[in-house]
């Protein structure tokens, strides 16, 4: 299907990406088989941007609202982070740009993703997953750089592994293939932030081998002119176990997609999410989960504070395929609408072609418990401050589900920022 | 309960997918060519002496028709619908207008024997009167004590007759069929009729505007409680032949009607077409209640045949405190796309909407609501239970929105989904939208089967396996089919239990 | 009545066995009490004894009034006069406990060839029961034990129970989650069922309630067999000293 082939105009945004293609095509690394599937990725972008008739860009028309395009500028600078987590192995791409100086961690082995696209083992891995793939088409197209991080079998790896993507105003593309082996366990943050008026796409791939446990954590606090464009996907090995959690925190125009399959029978998956909407931003966060084996389980936790002009989108559906019996999928949505002018949107999808399971979700749109307020209040705390202190518990109650301490710790200490700038 | 146990005799008596209301009535009919034209709608306009508006208006739909795709959204799958192929137009010889009863063919009064329903002012409903055992049953307060209803006939594209029209008539009630109205009441037809459902709205509502034939109109005068229920039965009967009614129901300030529909059509290896729109209109204070009973043919158990259901029903609550709910009972139809919606509009009124969506063999629904939250204080509520067994795909879609505007919106939905077997898919496509920081909307949605730990306890009493699974679907569907009146009531639980017939293995 | 001959039972899904090699008779007008320590198969057995098809039995029999149950689903049994109160008894929403009782006496009516009850004549048995279990008729119009409070449901099943008559009444941990007063009532109720032709199968893992319902036989359940069978003192023994006496004398 050519989904826009009936546009009959190119946006500014489209005419910069396929001009930006054409002169950049010639530095980006990689060739041969890497070329072949750049060019692959670029017919899907001249189709078009996605628009709202593309039913996984419902609520986000990509190609209404994605108006800059700025050039990649290779004599930008960007400064590395000091880590979320004490003592953690940092791998910063700066402006799209991966170090050489690789950390050295025992049962992992790291490389620079711009060597395996220069040659061409990556080149498999460039393929757009259908035609409202857009990130993937984006990112695939223009990816220069990232890391490859490979965990092996029976490996505990005590530090976190943090993964840093940070743009300096211009466009950057990256990609973070993750594989941990047998029974492998590892925590893994990736930040997603930078400065300026920047165009970031960011694409990670984990797979998870037989009983591997990771715990991904996703910062992103990108500057308010900014767009960002996300996707996480990951495979789950038999009985493995994959704790996800986001905090979306910045950014004007930000998609965050997650693809998730349970490949292996007997494999668990978590998200927990925060959303944290302020400004004009445009925040979208689109899981897809696939349980296609049996006696698998998921649960997912969303929560949304939107303030200012803020617009948030959440997409959930969970896929039982016909042979994952006795699937256990639960997913929850709640927001807090604290802005008039503030909008959210909701779309929690079941769909299932097996009958011995049990699948829910719930999704709630609501406003300040007015009980609450009133005990708060009854104490002698100010309105100002007693709903503070409860939109802040709305979301804390999702991060302290992580149950590690320092994480939970570094986590709120991230929203007691966000709050510090816009609560 | 005593539907369960006639469920139970009705699936043993019945063969797997036998349809009860199968059957076909040779009648002499006048029909209109084959194919879609300005000519065919001259044609249907002529048919039914129109004035010149209603040809226009019609015309109008049509040109815009013409620059319309069919949806594709909705999880369904058919064959390319050749839109030339279809007639348009199809009544009995010299029936071309409702007229007084014994005026109408005695044939045509038998095919609504048959199917059961009254066309003699003086009988009820069956099921009507009250069950000995009411003790039992705690259901169905709003049931009107006289049990009488008001039937309209549509047959094929006419309305064939109109019971009870004086009596309603005396209360200042007007219900006839839409023809009628279009000659007889032309002032209230013009102000309402496309003020819900705009001739521009969606391909197949555009395209009921361009050809419709008939349906029921019903006028609720201010203050006025219709004394009895009304209701339409739809028969498509002719090859084919697509079936394009259009119902407008007004409730004036303070008026409260509860309307039901029913249909039925014979059984045919080929697809039928059937696209209606429904627009409801209630003012200040108004209340209507709307039911349906879906039971088109379904095709057989391989998938052959079955009627295309692509309905737009949309009721507008145009006045403060205005109430509109739509109950519906779905286990007919091939093809079922439906999403039968309330606009809250006026301060304070409300939607609600209750559904039983039953499919089995190759049955795809694609079905659900819209609560469009504009108003001040609106609230709305969502119970919608679906039923997959067989090779059926049943989709629940809806939408809830509240704008800027629409203060202390309240929504609350609930939809659970039951599978019988693991060829079956069942699907759930909520869209929550708020605009407004004081809405509050609560939607949960549960997919499961009949536990195995339930069917045991109740085996253990002695309940045959068929027996206790339909005592479960029916406890399951419980909380909607105490919604509808009580003479649908048991006719729903019939009916569900047929559909499933087969699919407990 | 009953006769249990060297019962080998194992769940389905995954082949453990249970019940290994059980021996248990019955007889009319017996009130049994089988007790064990847990896990040592009780509630197990009162699932096969009804039919439950998680579970298969891969030797023995079970005969009931000299006749093998084994081909028989669970309606069938229940038809034929095997009751069981649930330890923990299903929610079955959207059902009224009423409708229930009423279709269920029909069903199990109709199978016996006998015609279904009146509405009046139903109406008088169900007040009748309910009301000498202390049990409120508004009840009987929610939906069957959805909602119901511990003590609400198992006073549901012997009201079940009464209004069936059953001629084998398998009791699974009825004390269970019941205070003292509600243990009264439901043992009065059991009490009155006490029959020259029928049995009753109390199973329990505690003695506070034979001391309401006074067994004629008790039985020690340990790794799916009955190892020790006595009257009942045995169950006073049991209370005092615990089950390891038994268990090490059996071994």
């Amino acid at each position: 299907m050519n989904m826009h082939a009936q546009q009959p105009q190119r946006t500014g945004a489209e005419t910069a990406l396929l001009e930006a293609y054409d002169s950049r095509l010639s530095v980006l690394p990689g060739d041969g088989a890497v070329t072949v599937k750049r060019d692959n990725a670029l017919e899907v972008l001249k189709a078009g941007l996605p628009t709202k008739r593309i039913e996984a860009w419902h609520y986000t028309d990509l190609r209404r609202l994605l108006t800059a395009v700025p050039q990649h500028d290779a004599s930008a600078v960007a400064d590395k982070l000091g880590a979320l987590l004490d003592g953690s192995a940092v791998l910063p791409v700066l402006n799209g740009v991966s170090s050489a100086n690789l950390p050295s961690v025992d049962g992992v082995r790291f490389e620079r993703l711009e060597d395996k696209l220069r040659d061409g083992s990556f080149a498999p891995a460039l393929e757009v997953q259908g035609t409202d793939d857009a990130i993937g088409a984006l990112n695939a197209a223009f990816v220069a750089d990232g890391y490859f991080v490979d965990i092996e079998a029976d490996a505990e790896i005590a530090a976190p592994i943090e993964l840093q993507n940070i743009q300096a105003g211009g466009q950057t593309h990256s990609r973070f293939p993750v594989r941990v082996g047998d029974r492998a366990k590892v925590t893994i943050v990736e930040r997603q932030t930078g400065e300026g008026a920047g165009l970031s796409t960011s694409i990670s791939h984990l797979t998870l081998g037989e009983g591997a446990e990771v715990l991904w954590i996703i910062v992103q606090d990108q500057p308010d002119d900014s767009t960002y464009l996300g996707q996480f996907n990951a495979a789950l090995g038999k009985d493995s176990k994959l704790t996800l959690f986001f905090m979306n925190a910045g950014g004007r125009l930000v998609r965050q997609e997650v693809r998730v399959g349970t490949a292996g029978e007997g494999s668990d998956f978590q998200l927990r999410g925060i959303n944290l909407l302020a400004g004009d931003t445009h925040t979208d966060v689109t899981m897809v989960l696939d349980h296609t084996k049996p006696h698998t389980g998921s649960r997912e936790l969303i929560r949304n504070v939107v303030t200012g002009k803020a617009r948030g989108v959440f997409q959930g559906r969970i896929n039982v395929h016909q042979i994952a019996q006795k699937t256990d999928a639960k997913m929850a949505c709640n927001t807090l609408l604290l802005s008039d002018d503030g909008e959210f949107s909701t779309k929690p999808e079941l769909e299932i072609f097996a009958d011995d399971v049990q699948c829910g979700h719930g999704a709630t749109v609501k406003e300040i418990d007015h009980d609450h307020l009133f005990y708060l209040k009854a104490r002698g705390i100010d309105e100002k401050t007693a709903r503070g202190l409860l939109v802040k518990a709305f979301l804390a109650e999702v991060i302290e589900e992580l149950e590690v301490e320092p994480i939970v710790e570094a986590l709120e200490a991230r929203l007691d920022q966000w709050f510090a700038t816009h609560g | 309960m005593p539907a369960v146990q006639e469920t139970i005799e009705q699936v043993r008596k019945i063969d797997v997918d036998q349809y009860k209301y199968g059957f076909e009535t040779i009648i002499e009919m006048d029909k209109a060519p084959k194919g879609l034209s300005e000519e065919t709608i001259r044609f249907i306009s002529a048919k039914k002496n129109e004035p010149e508006w209603m040809l226009e208006w019609r015309l109008g739909a049509f040109r815009r028709w013409l620059t319309l795709e069919e949806p594709t959204w909705a999880r369904v799958d058919y064959p390319k619908i050749d839109f030339q192929d279809i007639h348009y137009y199809a009544a009995p010889k010299n029936q071309s207008g409702p007229r007084s009863l014994d005026e109408v063919d005695p044939e045509l009064l038998k095919v609504y024997e048959k199917l059961g329903i009254p066309l003699k002012e003086q009988e009820i409903l069956a099921g009507v009167q009250k069950q000995p055992d009411g003790e039992l049953d705690e259901a169905n307060d709003n049931v009107y004590k006289s049990g009488r209803v008001a039937v309209d006939a549509v047959f094929d594209s006419v309305s064939v007759v109109t019971t009870f029209k004086k009596e309603l008539a005396a209360a200042g009630v007007i219900f006839c069929s839409i023809s009628e109205a279009i000659r007889e009441h032309p002032d209230l037809v013009k102000k309402y009729l496309g003020s819900v459902v705009p001739t521009t709205d969606n391909f197949y509502a555009t395209l009921n505007s361009a050809v419709f034939t008939d349906g029921s109109f019903v006028y609720v005068p201010k203050g006025v409680r219709c004394p009895m229920e009304l209701s339409t039965y739809f028969r498509i009967n002719e090859k084919n032949t697509g079936q394009f009614e259009r119902t407008l129901i007004i409730a004036e300030e303070g008026a409260y009607v509860s309307y039901l529909e029913g249909c039925t059509a014979p059984q045919r290896d080929e697809n039928q077409l059937h696209a209606a729109v429904v627009e409801l209109i209630a003012l200040d204070d108004a209340e209507i209640k709307y039911s349906t009973v879906q039971n088109w043919y379904p095709g057989d158990a391989q998938g052959k045949g079955g009627i295309y259901n692509f309905v737009t029903k949309r009721g507008d609550c145009r006045g403060d405190r205005s109430k509109i709910s739509w109950t519906q009972v779905e286990t007919g139809s091939a093809i079922t796309w439906k999403y039968p919606s309330c606009i809250l509009r006026g301060d304070d009124s409300r939607g609600e909407f209750y559904s039983i969506a039953v499919s089995n063999g190759y049955q795809q629904v694609d079905s659900g609501t819209k609560m469009i939250h504009l108003g001040k204080n609106t609230s709305s509520r969502i119970i919608s239970k679906g039923i997959a067994a067989g090779f059926s795909q049943n989709t629940y879609r809806g939408q809830v929105s509240a704008h800027r505007k629409a203060t202390n919106a309240r929504n609350f939905t609930n939809c659970d989904s039951l599978l019988i077997g693991d060829q079956c898919g069942a699907h759930t496509v909520p869209y929550i939208e708020a605009k407004n920081s004081s809405a509050q909307f609560e939607h949960e949605a549960t997919t499961s089967k009949i536990s195995d730990d339930q069917k045991f306890y109740v085996m253990q009493r002695g309940i045959p396996e068929e027996e206790a699974i339909a005592l479960i679907v029916n406890g399951f569907v419980k909380e909607v089919i105490q919604e509808l009146p009580m003479e649908f009531a048991v006719e729903a639980q019939k009916l569900i239990g047929i559909s499933l017939e087969g699919s407990v293995g | 009545m009953l006769e249990i001959k060297n019962l080998h039972a194992r769940i389905a899904e995954d082949g453990t066995e249970i019940i290994r090699g059980l021996n248990l008779t019955v007889k009319a007008g017996e009130v049994a009490a089988i007790m064990g320590p847990n896990g040592s198969g009780k509630s197990t057995l009162s699932y096969v004894l009804a039919g439950r098809d998680d579970y298969e039995v891969t030797e023995g029999d079970i005969l009931y009034n000299g006749e093998s149950i084994l081909e028989m689903d669970p309606a069938e049994r229940a038809a034929s006069g095997i009751f069981l109160a649930f330890q923990y008894p299903m929610e079955i929403p959207g059902v009224a406990t009423m409708e229930f009782l009423k279709v269920a006496m029909n069903a199990q009516r109709k199978a016996r060839g006998e015609e279904p009850l009146k509405i009046p004549e139903l109406l008088k048995r169900v007040k009748e029961a309910a009301g000498s279990l202390n049990m409120d008729i508004a009840m009987l119009k929610r939906p069957l034990n959805v909602g119901f409070s511990g003590g609400e449901k198992k006073r549901a099943e012997i009201l079940q129970m009464k209004l069936l008559e059953p001629q084998l009444c398998v009791l699974d941990e009825t004390d269970s989650g019941l205070d003292i007063d509600a243990l009264k009532i439901v043992a009065d109720g059991v009490n009155a069922l006490r029959s020259p032709d029928r049995a009753i199968v109390v199973i329990t893992h505690y003695q506070r309630l034979l001391e309401y319902i006074v067994p004629d036989s008790v039985h020690v359940l340990y790794r799916g067999q009955v190892i020790k069978s006595g009257d009942k003192s045995l169950a006073l023994e049991l209370e005092a000293n615990g089950y390891a006496g038994v268990i090490d004398e059996a071994a």
